[in-house]
């Protein structure tokens, strides 16, 4: 699958397998929230970033209409995934809405500027997948990229 | 047509990123170890391992104006008085850099500004010379007395002040969203020829974070600030204690008509800007040297590290809703 987002006009890749893997993930926390690290990879020219894999954290807390993640033990993993001779990279965050739309919060919104401002973070522009469910089926998804305090959709072409 | 002021002030946020001259900035580095290890040269055991401090190292720093900031920290026992210390460092700076740089007095810093070279690149590198407050106790405690070459404020009769520059670093650790509007209110007072003093729209704007519930879009968030300042700076009680010496009251700095007219440009800016939103650009302005070079980053993934995609480690625990 591949979708673009019109405002960076920058592309983003996936497998169909990848979105199935993070339907399992939400189902099995559902009627709570889960979510984790999106893992990938940029081409060349940064002109496309191809989604691989998730990460789940460690440690979370999980409610209806909230999800922490914890970065507890995330280091290792990541610079493990980094020294690959495919390198693969912590390219942004995914989480469920049970219930609801995929449409991101404030909440959402404030942690992925406070993401993309920290120091250890050397990505400009972190992804952020919001997956709505319900008690049967995967409703929607949406994938964000973020830019300058704002969050942009991707759209197919 | 109308200015998204967010989008607006986004722009001016990237293009006075110190990113933009890496090349300038490593000159920057370059000078500063040297300076550094010269001072360590001299003084050996009197000192010790001097610190980077200054926006720079608060990732507050705006590419127009800035210098790189070291601070040597003296021991107790290595000379009688501040004065003498701070004469010595002076002497010894003077001496080594007069034929290459301006060397000079500032109010608690000696200053270098090294002569442009072939680019025409100026080189400045201030230097605070502390001395620990406490014997043998700056490793523990931070704590250091500055010599004060000149008036600050109500300390206009000390020839002193004690400070914790560690503690100043430390008060704006991780604060992101503050980091932001310090910067560009720093964008304003330098394209607009403030005089006010960066550590005062530093502190202040902490506090307007830690006093309002300020959230929303970039503007929201700045306009915010400029109202808090706007309703709290001429109030009597009003205060902006130093991190680094709760003694220090950095509102004091400015005097009560100087306070008066900054609550009215506050006013004017906030105003002028809602009723015209174009009004913005003249307040924080893009700027233009680099502003191709983000147009040219259109099309590409954005990395902090020029063109070398770097590890990035979440280190922090995050909400989502």
């Amino acid at each position: 699958m591949k979708i673009i987002n019109s405002h960076k006009n920058v592309s983003l890749e996936y497998e169909e397998d990848l979105i199935l893997k993070i339907e399992s993930l939400a189902f099995k926390h559902y009627p709570n929230e889960f979510g984790g690290f999106l893992i990938g990879y940029y081409s060349d020219d940064l002109k496309t970033l191809v989604l691989t894999d998730v990460l789940s954290p460690n440690e979370y807390k999980s409610h209806r209409v909230l999800f922490e993640r914890s970065a507890e033990g995330i280091k290792e993993k990541l610079l493990e995934l980094f020294n690959l001779n495919e390198k693969r990279y912590y390219v942004g965050e995914w989480h469920s809405h049970p219930d609801a739309s995929s449409m991101y919060s404030l909440t959402d919104l404030n942690a992925m500027q406070s993401i993309a401002e920290s120091e250890t973070i050397r990505i400009k522009n972190p992804i952020l997948l919001i997956v709505s469910i319900n008690n049967q089926k995967l409703k929607n998804y949406t994938f964000y990229l973020y830019d300058n305090n704002t969050l942009f959709e991707y759209g197919r072409k | 047509m109308a200015t998204d002021k967010t989008q607006h002030l986004q722009q001016v946020l990237e293009t006075h990123r110190m990113a933009h001259i890496e090349k300038l900035l490593d000159k920057y580095k370059e000078k500063r170890q040297e300076v550094k290890e010269a001072l360590e040269e001299n003084y050996k055991d009197k000192i010790y391992n001097p610190i980077n401090s200054g926006s720079y190292a608060k990732h507050t720093a705006i590419n127009i104006k800035f210098d790189l900031d070291i601070v040597v920290p003296f021991k107790r026992n290595s000379f009688d008085t501040l004065e003498e210390m701070f004469n010595d460092v002076f002497d010894f700076l003077y001496e080594k850099y007069k034929d290459v740089a301006e060397v000079r007095k500032q109010k608690v810093s000696i200053g270098i500004i090294f002569d442009a070279d072939d680019n025409g690149d100026e080189i400045n590198i201030d230097v605070v010379v502390g001395r620990e407050l406490n014997q043998d106790q700056y490793t523990e405690d931070r704590n250091l007395n500055l010599f004060v070459n000149s008036q600050y404020g109500l300390l206009d009769e000390k020839t002193y002040i004690q400070t914790n520059i560690q503690a100043q670093i430390d008060h704006i650790k991780g604060k992101n969203n503050e980091r932001s509007i310090i910067r560009l209110l720093k964008i304003w007072k330098t394209t607009n020829n403030e005089s006010y003093k960066s550590f005062f729209l530093e502190l202040i704007t902490i506090k307007a974070f830690d006093k309002e519930s300020i959230s929303g879009n970039l503007w929201d968030k700045l306009k915010s600030v400029m109202e808090y300042i706007k309703e709290n700076i001429t109030k009597d009680n009003f205060t902006l204690k130093d991190p680094g010496n709760t003694n220090n009251d950095v509102a004091d700095t400015l005097e009560d008509w100087e306070k008066a007219n900054l609550s009215n440009k506050m006013s004017n800016m906030i105003s002028n800007i809602e009723n015209n939103s174009d009004n913005i650009k003249t307040y924080f302005p893009i700027n233009e040297e680099f502003k191709e070079e983000e147009d040219e980053n259109k099309g590409q993934y954005g990395l902090k590290d020029a063109s070398i995609v770097a590890p990035s480690i979440p280190n922090k625990s995050q909400q989502f809703g």
